[in-house]
This record gives C-alpha cells, structure tokens and sequence, in this order.
C-alpha cells in the first residue's frame, strides 16, 4: 500500500512540476532577461545529472584513471565531435565503457 | 526545420527525431526495471513507476530508498527536488505551450522529460508543431515503457544487473545532447561550472544538488553572456 502511495505522490509531483508554468491562467510574464537565462537550461541541467553519475560511481569521488566513467565520457565527447553523429557516438561510447569495465 | 500542415507526418518526423535518444535510454529503462523487482517491488508496481511517474532518475532514488526504508514524505521531498528542473523546461516552453487547448497542454506536460525538452526547446512559435512534440514524446514514452518491462522481465531472472553499469547510458546519452551544443564562451562556462557544482554538491550529499548546480551554471552562463554583450 505505501509503495502504490508513493508512486501516485510522484506522479503527481512530476506532473505538476511540468505543468505549473504551462497553465496559461497562472499570472507570470517572462522577460527577455528570464528566456536568455532559460535558455542555458539543456547544458546547465543536463551536465549537472551527469557529474555525479560521471565523477562519482558508487558515490565515492573516482578521479582516477581507473574510473571508466570519466574516461568514457571522454572518450564520447570526443566522438561527438569528431562524427558529428548522435546515436554513433553513444553506440560507440557505451561500447567502449562496457569493454573497459570487462577489461578493468 | 519547415513546419509541416500535416499532423501525422509532423507526428512520424518527432518520432524518428526521439528514435537514437530513446534506442540509447534502454539500459536505463532495464536498470529501473530490474532494480524495481531489486528491491522487492511486484512487477506492477516497476512499471508503474515507469507510466504513471515517467522520470528515470527520480524513480532509481524512489527505489533505492524505498529499498533503505525511507518514508513516504522523505521520499516525496527528494522527488521534488530532484524533478524541478522540469519547472524550467515549463518556464521555456510556456509561450509554445500554454495558448494550446487544455488536452494538448496536459498531454505534453506530462511528456514533457529532458529529452522532449532538448528536441524542442529551440523551435519558436513558428517553429513549434504540437503533433511534432507529441510525436517525440509519446515515442518515448512507449519505449522507456518497454525498456522498464523488459528490465522488470530480465531482472527476475538475473540478479546482479543493476552492478554492470548501465547507468553509464544516461551520461553518454547527454553528452551526445550538450556537447554539440557548447559553440560559445557562456555555454562552456555554464557547462563547467555545472559540472563542478554538481559534483561537489552531491559530495556533499545535498538532496537537491541536481537543480542547484543546473541554475548554478545557468546563472554563470547568463552573466558571462551579460559581461560579453556589453564589451562588444
């Protein structure tokens, strides 16, 4: 019973996390100053869900050459930019990552 | 990108355009499955973390923590925190979204995740076609469904899965979403300072240091562009 309550308290949380700004009779005006700031919002959020995941397997600090994560990101980064190719580079990087850790 | 009249090939064009990202979410989508049944959630309740809440990293800390014996306020709390960069996206997207009709609105706000955000985040008003964003959205929605069953399936019959790593997927699949897109000094000031926020905040175990150093960067982002716009 707890678990199908905390699963409906999520769903209801995302959804109105989502929506709220959505609504257009909620009394809000953006300025040009809110858009400009609003749009570092896929590099500004999208690179802090990674350092964690990157930096910090097992959530210990891993700065090592031995952290796979942090060499495979690396390594992805540099396919991103050397292909140009989205799904490339994460087919290739993850790959790599799972070849590594075999190899580790 | 030309704004296409007909709803369904906008719709076909959004789902071709989510195709890679969602290929890519799959060991994701696995991890949530098989760490739901982990945790000794039944298989209805793994997916219905994956369809009714529809967050990947807010469902792997419900059940990590689920797991530990947290209480459903705790549990609630860190799922706030942890979803409010999704505040954000609605912030950005309200001028396309909010003049739709009330079943548009709600349907893509509840498919609104970081990856529709990414795909669709530069289309102006113009530019913007709903059937194009229900397209990706639902899209991925069906296959982070999928994924989650499949992970639910496989993890009933492989322990252990959730120690191979397939949380790398997420890094490599947002990696792939910035990198192309850091082409100036505020954005590689944003994404570095991120970066080194998030990391030091999660070492420092705060529950919301995703969002904090997601408007850390933003901020510094946002000033550099300042300091540049008034130099030249």
């Amino acid at each position: 019973m707890m678990v199908w309550a905390v699963i409906i308290g999520m769903g209801v949380l995302v959804f109105l996390n989502r929506y709220v700004f959505l609504e257009p009779r909620l009394p809000v005006r953006l300025s040009s100053n809110a858009r400009q700031f609003l749009g570092f919002a896929v590099p500004g959020m999208l690179t802090a869900i990674c350092g964690p995941i990157v930096f910090m397997p097992e959530k210990q600090l891993n700065l090592q050459w031995d952290n796979p994560y942090l060499i495979s990101s690396l390594v992805a980064i540099g396919l991103v930019l050397y292909t140009r190719n989205t799904l490339l580079s994460m087919l290739l990087s993850m790959g790599f990552f799972f070849l590594l850790r075999w190899w580790l | 990108m030309s704004k296409s009249h007909l709803p369904r090939s906008a719709f076909l064009r959004g789902a071709a355009a989510i195709m890679p990202l969602s290929l890519a979410t799959a060991p994701w989508g696995l991890l949530a499955g098989s760490m739901a049944i982990e945790a000794n959630l039944t298989p209805l309740q793994g997916q219905g973390l994956s369809s009714i809440v529809f967050a990947g990293a807010a469902q792997l800390v419900a059940i990590g923590m689920l797991k530990g014996g947290a209480g459903v306020f705790s549990i609630l709390l860190t799922t706030l925190l942890l979803t409010s960069q999704h505040l954000l996206y609605g912030m950005s997207m309200r001028s396309v979204i909010s003049p739709l009709p009330g079943r548009w609105r709600v349907g893509l706000g509840f498919l609104l995740t970081d990856e529709l955000f990414a795909l669709t985040s530069q289309h102006d008003k113009q530019q913007f076609d709903r059937w194009y964003a229900l397209g990706v959205g639902l899209t991925f929605y069906i296959a982070w469904n999928l994924f989650t069953l499949a992970g639910i399936v496989l993890g009933s019959s492989i322990p252990g899965l959730e120690h191979i790593g397939l949380d790398f997927s997420i890094a490599a699949t947002f990696i792939a979403l910035i990198t192309p897109v850091v082409r100036n000094v505020p954005t590689v000031v944003c994404v570095a300072v991120s970066l080194f926020c998030s990391v030091l905040f999660s070492y420092w175990q705060w529950g919301s240091a995703l969002v904090l150093s997601g408007l850390a960067g933003m901020t510094a982002g946002f000033i550099c562009n300042k300091f540049q716009g008034a130099r030249t």
